[in-house]
């Protein structure tokens, strides 16, 4: 978290997601919502009381949080699919052109652009250190430099890139369809070590108490220290993972395809529960004590609580398959597949 | 720009084109007739297209171990994929067997099937092995594209995240860019037209992916039952997940399912450059299709059924989904008894429509393929 905002995906690099607003009772009340131009799969982001989010059109939208009036839009060469993060004054994003934008917090301008990749960018860039780091779809793996955008690194893959890395100031983490998670030298792209799953990782990792923490196609949740990528536990689920995990209280928390939302003890793997949603679930989950919500596919928001895993409440507000919602004290703000940004009380 | 126009006679069950009447259906007061109008380009005929290069073939394989604690195998697909093709075009090698239909220039189309759950649609490791087969004889991943009419069913399958790299995945309902021009689902200008149950649009529009993208289609549908067609298959893949607005051709308990999936097909993109027909039956449904949300419908077929002539191939379906339906005491899909018409969900008894397999048959009559058991050649190869 930074000061109350929500600056990425999960709110901050640490995947931890989430104020303290305790949430246990359902949004009753519309404050505004934005049908925009085409369907939305990204999640919004917040900062400093605006709201932004990037849509199928290409476009980047920046909304007042509290009157949902819309300050700038900026528009990019292809549809954007990427979760939006913000640095200082910039907003950066992915674009189905292959690169990554920087646009202006304030006005909306560009600043700069990646040169592209060749596929698109649907991974939320993540900034560490004056760094920027994205996947692409061709399998590459890139690190800019967040001033100018100029490329200081590239490593291939063997598969699409839709995992968001998770940086620390020595190692990147990221998985890859090949099936493989990559921890690299943050400096120079190098490998510190590869894990190799039995199928794709399109899941975002999470590090918490020297372990990461990511899903497989393979329907595996793996912890692998993250010093040496040696297997500490792992916990299998009934069909593949996407969700990316959120980590809080010991836990972490994740949605499977097998339509199970999980919470595992992050120090032995043990199920604290697992409970069932609606069908399949490939969005990322919030862990906000006391509650863990995340949307669904088939049209509801739900939330659990964080303890039992007992169902809180369920809102019925358009699916999304990707989309994490934002909960602050003032508001739940969330997108939908359909394009409908809502604030809701 | 070419245009035809059928005209399904409801009283009479019959479908005509020009001065042809052809007897489909049994009539049925409850229908009004259909005037259907299918305006497409006329391409000039290929002998890949439907039926194909092997009229009348369906060679069904099996591998015991195709799923493996719960995971299908993509070892028992490559084999299971090799095995049919090798069958399917009597030739030796599956390098030959896929020159057969493809050739390094090709842009290449394949249809899946993403409607249900992950374990009911085209398994990703099928659409991975197809990728490779076509990247064996030179078809680069960027000359291959995955479509459906639906990209969040696409996405929620994990097309998307799983295929390799270069293979676009293209929901028609998006829109997308090729070499920076901006591209749309549906071409304005092919379209098939008709009145179901006074819909306030009356036209079905054809992916631009089918019309202008791609040379070649292979078709890779689920082997599934269907509330109102009866069977998904070859047919309804292609022509209701090619087409658009098509969920209006049933209603209430009636469906025009039977003609509309054969006369859409009949449009000559589809019927020209569906090339080949790969039937996914490794999980298979017999109840509550396309979606089968109850696990309870699904069984572990662990098949794969090949053919280039998509008739044949829907007719072997429908004797494999009549044959589970038997075993279990189900209803036939032909069944007419108003007191099984209900909710699917909860019985393999109850269905919301009288479904119409005959569509099946329609196509048939219409040039698509094989229909009688007789006609056709089902070679069966147990593989593992």
């Amino acid at each position: 978290m930074d000061n109350g905002n929500w600056i990425t995906l999960l709110a901050a690099n640490d995947r931890r997601g989430g104020s303290t607003a305790p949430r246990k009772a359902p949004p009753g009340e519309l404050i505004w919502k934005n049908a925009l131009e085409e369907s939305v799969r990204s999640s919004p982001v917040l900062v400093d009381g605006a709201v932004y989010v990037t849509c199928r059109d290409g476009r980047l939208h920046a909304f007042d949080a509290r009157s949902g009036k819309r300050r700038w839009s900026y528009r990019a060469a292809a549809a954007s699919n990427s979760t939006p993060s913000i640095s200082g004054d910039l907003v950066l994003f992915g674009c189905d052109d292959g690169a990554v934008y920087a646009v202006e917090r304030a006005t909306g301008r560009l600043r700069w652009k990646t040169a592209p990749a060749d596929g698109p960018v649907w991974t939320s860039p993540t900034v560490l250190s004056g760094v920027v780091y994205f996947g692409s779809t061709d399998g590459r793996f890139r690190a800019a430099d967040l001033d100018t955008g100029r490329i200081r690194w590239t490593r291939e893959t063997g598969g699409e890139i839709c995992s968001t890395a998770f940086a620390t100031e020595r190692i990147v983490y990221v998985g890859s369809g090949d099936g493989r998670l990559y921890a690299l030298d943050a400096a120079t792209g190098r490998d510190a070590w590869i894990h190799q799953a039995g199928d794709a990782i399109a899941a975002s990792p999470a590090v918490a108490d020297g372990l990461v923490l990511v899903g497989s196609e393979d329907f595996w949740f793996y912890a692998l220290d993250a010093a040496s990528g040696k297997v500490r536990w792992k916990i299998e689920t009934n069909l593949g993972i996407y969700s990316s995990a959120a980590v809080a209280a010991g836990k972490a928390f994740f949605g499977g395809k097998d339509g199970f939302v999980y919470a595992l003890s992050i120090a032995d793997g043990k199920e604290v529960w697992k409970s069932r949603s609606l069908r399949t679930l490939t969005a990322t989950p919030v862990a906000c004590d006391p509650i863990v919500c995340i949307q669904t596919f088939y049209g509801a928001t739900q939330a659990f609580d964080m303890q039992t895993g007992n169902e809180l409440w369920r809102a019925n507000l358009g699916g999304s398959l990707q989309s994490t919602p934002i909960l602050t004290e003032e508001a739940v703000y969330l997108a939908t597949y359909p394009g409908v940004l809502y604030a809701l009380r | 720009m070419n245009r035809r126009t059928f005209i399904y006679n409801a009283a009479l069950g019959s479908l005509n084109l020009g001065l042809i009447g052809l007897p489909i259906r049994q009539p049925d007061s409850a229908l009004k007739s259909l005037k259907i109008d299918v305006q497409a380009p006329d391409l000039p005929p290929s002998p890949l297209g439907m039926p194909g290069l092997f009229p009348g073939r369906v060679v069904e394989t099996e591998h015991a171990r195709a799923i493996v604690d719960r995971r299908v195998s993509a070892d028992a697909v490559r084999a299971m994929v090799e095995a049919g093709m090798k069958t399917l075009t009597g030739e030796v090698s599956p390098r030959d067997a896929w020159a057969r239909f493809f050739s390094p220039g090709d842009v290449v189309a394949l249809k899946v099937n993403p409607s249900g759950v992950p374990e009911t649609t085209t398994s990703i490791a099928l659409v991975r092995e197809v990728v490779r087969s076509l990247g064996a004889v030179g078809v680069p991943p960027k000359n291959i594209i995955v479509y459906d009419r639906n990209s969040n069913q696409l996405e929620v399958n994990g097309y998307h995240l799983l295929v390799p790299p270069g293979v676009r995945v293209v929901g028609l309902d998006q829109r997308w860019s090729v070499e920076g021009e901006r591209r749309s689902g549906y071409d304005p200008t092919v379209f098939c037209e008709m009145d179901c149950f006074g819909e306030r649009e009356t036209r079905s529009y054809l992916a631009s992916v089918v019309v202008s993208e791609a040379n070649k289609i292979i078709n890779l549908p689920c082997l599934k039952e269907h509330n109102a067609s009866g069977v998904t298959g070859c047919l309804k893949n292609l022509a209701y997940g090619s087409f658009n607005n098509v969920a209006r051709t049933h209603a209430g308990t009636k469906t025009y399912t039977d003609p509309v999936i054969a006369v859409m097909c009949t449009a000559s993109p589809l019927r020209v450059k569906s090339v080949l027909h790969i039937m996914d039956g490794i999980r298979a449904v017999y109840h509550s299709g396309p979606f089968a949300w109850n696990p309870e419908f699904v069984w572990e077929a662990k098949t794969l059924l090949f053919g280039t002539d998509p008739v044949a191939v829907d007719r072997v379906e429908l004797e494999i989904v009549e044959r589970k339906r038997r075993d279990v005491g189900a209803p036939s899909l032909w069944d007419r008894n108003p007191e099984n018409i209900g909710d699917m969900q909860r019985s393999a008894m109850k269905n919301p429509f009288f479904r119409e397999p005959g569509h099946i048959k329609t196509a048939s009559l219409l040039g698509l393929g094989k229909w009688e058991l007789a006609d056709i050649d089902r070679r069966k190869v147990r593989v593992g």
